[in-house]
């Protein structure tokens, strides 16, 4: 019996070939994506064992590093600590060392020679250790203030030469630096620019004053555990101080990188996903046509005495061969996309060079098991078709398998259906987004499934009326094309599902986009009320030189400041206190950001000692416009706040602002956490001058600044909706993914049906229609196929779109969008689809030699 | 050899001049020792307005040659005609063409398209060249062949003499020079056999069409006005006006020479 099914899976090798890739690409991406994150995992792992100290001591905050980089604070514990932790029992040596992230660094033409991939400018002070990821390869260690050593590879990639000016601008303020060495990564590059300074230049360019270093990194003595030396020196230097052994520091150093690791995880992950769900149909499609052609011979199986069962396991181990072969060319694929990957990082500037791709266990296990599980999967419902045929099959003259009426198949999927589009009804008029978003993936799978199942009658329904014009627009052959298609109903339904299911996925997916994009317009449009704001490129913190400029600057009025501090504590009269993030902002705040106050006087925001709080929480804790609340602040200090306005409490996280949280003056900051740096400025023209020309004239001014940038209303909203095409693109690649997918579905359709209809073509022939005929009868009916997948794909995907922005629409997503421009893209591209996978089987079709066509069996 | 070139000696009364013809028509396949000649040099005419059938023991090449006369398939030497248009040599375009518009063509099994009405395959050689069929014609022919009650079936709904009848009207519809059966009648129980071969032979005499029709059923022969004998690749025999015993006989010495 094996010999048997072996036979049968190389004599239908074509069609097996379609299927099988479907299979590798699925896991193609799967094990590339592992592939990957494994190999960057563990770059990132051994860089920061190599380059972390023993044990590190520096400052302790509450405040995560995500958290100090809004607020631009700098951590720092004082220099005598070096002397006092070198003296500890255990400690064989202790350097000082400054390192400070989020700097910027320009060259003399102002240009940022930092990474263009968003990662960190890291300024440091140099000093020599084994643990040095870098070592001098041209030039010399800076030895006193006004030098500066940058790594090699941003030399290489900025054009950096010994004897360059670079100017430095950390928090503290600007340094003019030359360029006395060029350091090269002996370990890998992350991807960040590194520029070395003297350590008492470090100390006054990074951290403002040479009292201050960022941590002391302590070689343990020989003998002396890293975890034994951590307890020495915690419990010696008492709180305030953050002791870290080798282990914990490069832990939390491959945490912070995981983060973004795992966001590449995920969207890799989803297209294995698209890959997966539309490879099923492609598999399933192909079983279940290899069973209906090979009827007669299984019959024959049968009558020679194989049972159900035997021909049933027969297709199954066929599937079984069919995974195997495509996992294992997926594995192969999936490094070829690994070490693409790679590539495309390596030109965001991380160097991985010499680091060979990590092979995981894992990885051929979870490669091997999406293949095979699809696979087997998808080939189940054909094998338990395949076991029901009997005997007497292989009896009967070979002709069109006898088509079941689609009467059974109609209920249960319009039943399906009708659960379906409840789920999203009640979805779209849910009252709360929880619930509704349970009802949402409710509808959506019922209403995939549905369309899944009513695929054929859909075929029957849908294409009459899709090619109602061709027998006029293409004569004899359309209207042949045209009814061909829907001769199997069932099998063009599954061809067109897998299109289905792709355009279906990706274009609710655009709907949500497009949606949000206009929303967030919509609600920038209503708030944005200053004429520019100033902020940091990289959304970064700007320090008060910056707005000193802009104060400055000819023709503005008094900008408003807007500052961010976490972690702040508010407490209300009635005892109950929150923690929360707060915003603190200049007098004036309420007109260049407009945002709905229910009580009070907006105009009193941001006058001293006063407090805006959320309408809802202010409800919730029996305070009003005139109550005082007790603010304390990370550190402890605390102050007394005088509630001047209330704020209408926003539902959901897709508001485009800052949020419910408590709105302080600039004052209370100032006196409290003078460190805390400016998070956003608005300007206004002063009254009278020119817009635009105020614009350039800042634009100017700001010029020494390169790490921040002038936006007037339009570009801010371009700012913003950036970040949405970045969801945008990845959509359209998921598109794609789908489209090759369904195109050797329908390549694998067109296939058969040509093979099938071999006299029927011969016949033509014979009777006078030429080559070219043939070929676009074939081509008709595959653009209907993939016209008719495409169609149904938008209605699915329009629908939830829909359906998810109502659900929404209370948490800012409160514009619906339809990117027609996107629907009609998708439709002349399933067209083209459809095109290009008839080519072989039209042109199959067309050279068929007419005689061996009629002479056939 | 007999050379078949007598259609004038017993001209045919309707028949005026050659609808197709061939001379020296040879067809090998192979090459070497392993060279099979399927036609060895036949020369042919056939005579316009009449019913020739080809008729000859399994192998002799019978189907070989209406293939090449209907160019369909290709000669390895010799030149072949279809009315006044030398086949030979024309490309697959221009066959196509040919047969489009000059040839009909009734196989013997799966003549229709299962997706189109009887009528829709009748006017179907018309459709695909963009033609208007003649309608007082096609009225003359469906009325002849007896379908106009059942012209809106599938070729499912149809039982296979009625089949066999739509795919005469066809090759009948579109009035070519000249129409080709390849065992019309061969899948059909006598009775509708009798009843196309009665309708083919009706539309010799009375509508003028040509026929020419390979076959190995005696029966089916007599109703052709000549029949060519084709043994080993050339014809080695004709009778006109046949009868079915006659050409019985005349089959059976055939069957004689090859087990002696």
């Amino acid at each position: 019996m094996f010999k048997a099914t072996f036979r049968s899976f190389l004599a239908h090798k074509g069609r097996m070939a379609l299927s099988a890739i479907a299979v590798l690409l699925s896991v193609a991406f799967v094990s590339g994506t592992l592939i990957f994150t494994d190999t960057i995992t563990k770059t990132f792992d051994d860089l920061f064992k190599s380059t972390a100290a023993d044990v590190t001591v520096s400052q302790k905050s509450e405040q995560s590093d995500s958290d100090l980089a809004v607020t631009g604070q700098v951590k720092s514990i004082p220099v005598g600590t070096t002397d006092q932790v070198a003296k500890m029992p255990g400690v064989k040596a202790a350097h000082a060392a400054v390192s400070v992230e989020n700097i910027t660094v320009v060259d003399s033409k102002n240009k940022s020679v930092g990474p263009d991939g968003g990662a960190p400018t890291i300024g440091l002070n140099w000093y020599e250790s084994d643990r040095s990821p870098v070592k001098i390869t041209s030039g010399r260690v800076p030895q006193a203030a006004g030098e500066a050593v940058v790594d090699a590879d941003t030399a290489d990639r900025k054009k950096i030469k010994i004897g360059d000016s670079l100017r430095v601008i950390a928090a503290p303020g600007t340094t003019e630096v030359k360029v006395v060495g060029v350091a090269t990564f002996t370990t890998t590059n992350p991807g960040a620019t590194l520029v070395f300074l003297e350590t008492a230049a470090a100390q006054k360019a990074f951290l403002g004053s040479t009292d201050k270093i960022s941590d002391v990194e302590l070689d343990a003595a020989p003998g002396v555990t890293h975890e034994q030396l951590k307890q020495t020196v915690s419990s010696q230097l008492g709180a305030g101080f953050e002791v870290k052994t080798k282990a914990e520091a490069a832990k939390d150093a491959s945490d912070d990188i995981g983060t973004f690791i795992n966001f590449m995880k995920y969207a890799m992950l989803g297209f294995a996903g698209v890959a997966v769900l539309v490879g099923i149909f492609l598999i399933f499609n192909t079983f279940q046509m290899l069973v209906a052609q090979r009827t007669r011979e299984l019959g024959l199986m049968r009558a020679v005495g194989a049972s159900g069962k035997q021909v049933k396991r027969s297709v199954v181990v066929e599937a079984l061969l069919l995974g195997v072969v495509g996992s294992t060319l997926g594995l192969a694929a999936g490094f070829g996309l690994a070490i693409g990957l790679k590539a495309l990082i390596q030109s965001f500037g991380m160097n991985l060079k010499g680091t060979s791709l990590v092979f995981n266990p894992a990885t051929p296990i979870a490669a091997y098991s999406v293949g095979i599980i699809v696979t087997v999967l998808a080939a189940y419902i054909p094998a338990r078709r395949a076991a029901r045929i009997s005997p007497m099959a292989a009896l009967r003259e070979a002709s069109a398998p006898v088509q079941k009426p689609l009467r059974r198949r109609t209920v249960i999927g319009i039943v399906i259906a009708a659960i379906g589009v409840f789920g999203l009804v009640a979805a779209a008029t849910a009252s709360s987004a929880k619930n509704g978003g349970f009802m949402l993936v409710i509808g959506i799978l019922m209403t995939l499934v549905s369309f899944v199942v009513l695929g054929p009658v859909l075929a029957r329904t849908v294409i009459p009326w899709l090619g109602a014009g061709f027998p006029k627009l293409f004569g004899p052959m359309g209207k042949l094309s045209r009814d061909n298609s829907m001769r199997n109903p069932r099998r063009t339904g599954a061809t067109a599902a897998a299109l289905m299911i792709g355009v279906a996925l990706v274009s609710g997916i655009a709907v949500f986009a497009s949606s949000m994009n206009s929303s967030l317009s919509k609600q920038i449009d209503r708030s944005f009320g200053a004429d520019f704001t100033v902020q940091g490129n990289s959304g970064g913190p700007m320090g008060p030189d910056i707005y000193q400029t802009v104060k400055g600057a000819e023709g503005v009025g008094t900008p408003v400041r807007a500052r961010l501090l976490p972690d702040v504590e508010v407490t209300y009269p009635d005892g109950q206190t929150s923690k929360d993030q707060v915003n603190a902002v200049d007098k004036g705040f309420d007109s260049v950001w407009k945002l709905k106050y229910t009580a009070g006087d907006a105009s009193q925001v941001g006058t001293p000692g006063s407090i805006v709080l959320d309408e809802q929480a202010a409800k919730d804790h029996g305070v009003g416009v005139g109550g005082t609340v007790k603010v304390t602040f990370p550190g402890g200090k605390s102050v007394d706040a005088k509630v001047v306005a209330l704020r209408e409490h926003v539902k959901g996280g897709l508001q485009f602002g800052f949020g419910n949280i408590p709105t302080l003056p600039i004052s209370t900051l100032e006196e409290v956490a003078p460190d805390v740096q400016d998070f956003l400025i608005f300007a206004n023209a002063a009254p009278g001058a020119d817009k635009s020309a105020v614009s350039e004239k800042l634009e100017a001014t700001l010029d020494p600044f390169p790490q921040v940038s002038v936006r007037d209303q339009a570009d801010y909203k371009e700012l913003v909706q950036g970040q949405i095409k970045v969801l945008l693109y990845m959509i359209y690649g998921l598109l794609g993914l789908a489209i090759i997918i369904a195109i050797l579905g329908v390549i694998n359709t067109l296939a058969l049906s040509v093979v099938e209809r071999t006299r029927e073509i011969g016949l033509m022939r014979a009777i006078g229609a030429s080559r070219r005929q043939i070929r676009r009868m074939i081509r008709l009916e595959s653009i209907v196929i993939a016209v008719f997948g495409a169609l149904v794909g938008l209605v699915l995907g329009l629908s939830w779109g829909v359906t998810a922005q109502r659900l929404l629409s209370e948490q800012g997503l409160e514009v619906l969008t339809i990117p027609w421009g996107t629907v009609v893209t998708v439709v002349i591209a399933s067209a083209v689809v459809g095109l290009l996978a008839a080519l072989l089987p039209a042109l199959r079709a067309s050279r068929m030699n007419v005689l061996a066509a009629i002479a056939s069996e | 050899m007999t050379t078949a070139t007598a259609a004038s000696k017993d001209a045919n009364p309707r028949g005026t001049g050659i609808a197709a013809r061939a001379q020296q028509l040879t067809k090998a396949y192979g090459d070497g020792e392993t060279r099979v000649v399927a036609l060895n040099a036949v020369d042919v005419e056939i005579a316009r307005g009449q019913f020739t059938a080809i008729m000859g023991p399994s192998g002799s090449g019978k189907s070989t040659l209406m293939h090449c006369l209907a160019g369909l398939d290709t000669v390895s030497s010799g030149r072949s005609w279809i009315g006044d248009t030398e086949i030979t040599g024309l490309k697959d375009k221009e066959l196509t063409k040919l047969r489009r518009d000059n040839i009909g063509f009734i196989f013997q099994a799966f003549n229709l398209l299962p997706t189109l009405s009887a009528l829709e395959n009748i006017t179907l050689p018309m459709d695909i060249a963009g033609r208007k069929p003649d309608q007082a014609w096609l009225d003359n022919v469906i009325d002849t062949v007896g379908l106009r009650d059942r012209l809106g079936h599938r070729p499912a709904e149809l039982s296979g003499g009625q089949q066999q009848r739509v795919a005469c009207a066809r090759a009948l519809a579109s009035r070519p020079e000249i129409i080709f059966g390849d065992e019309p009648t061969g899948n059909l129980d006598s009775r509708a056999g009798a009843e196309v071969l009665g309708f083919l032979q009706r539309s010799v005499r009375e509508l003028g069409q040509t026929i020419v029709m390979v076959t190995h059923d005696p029966n089916a022969a007599s109703y052709a006005d000549r029949v060519l004998f084709l043994a080993d690749g050339s014809i080695v025999d004709e009778m006109h006006r046949p009868t079915s015993d006659a050409v019985l006989e005349r089959m059976k010495r055939f069957d004689a020479a090859r087990t002696s």
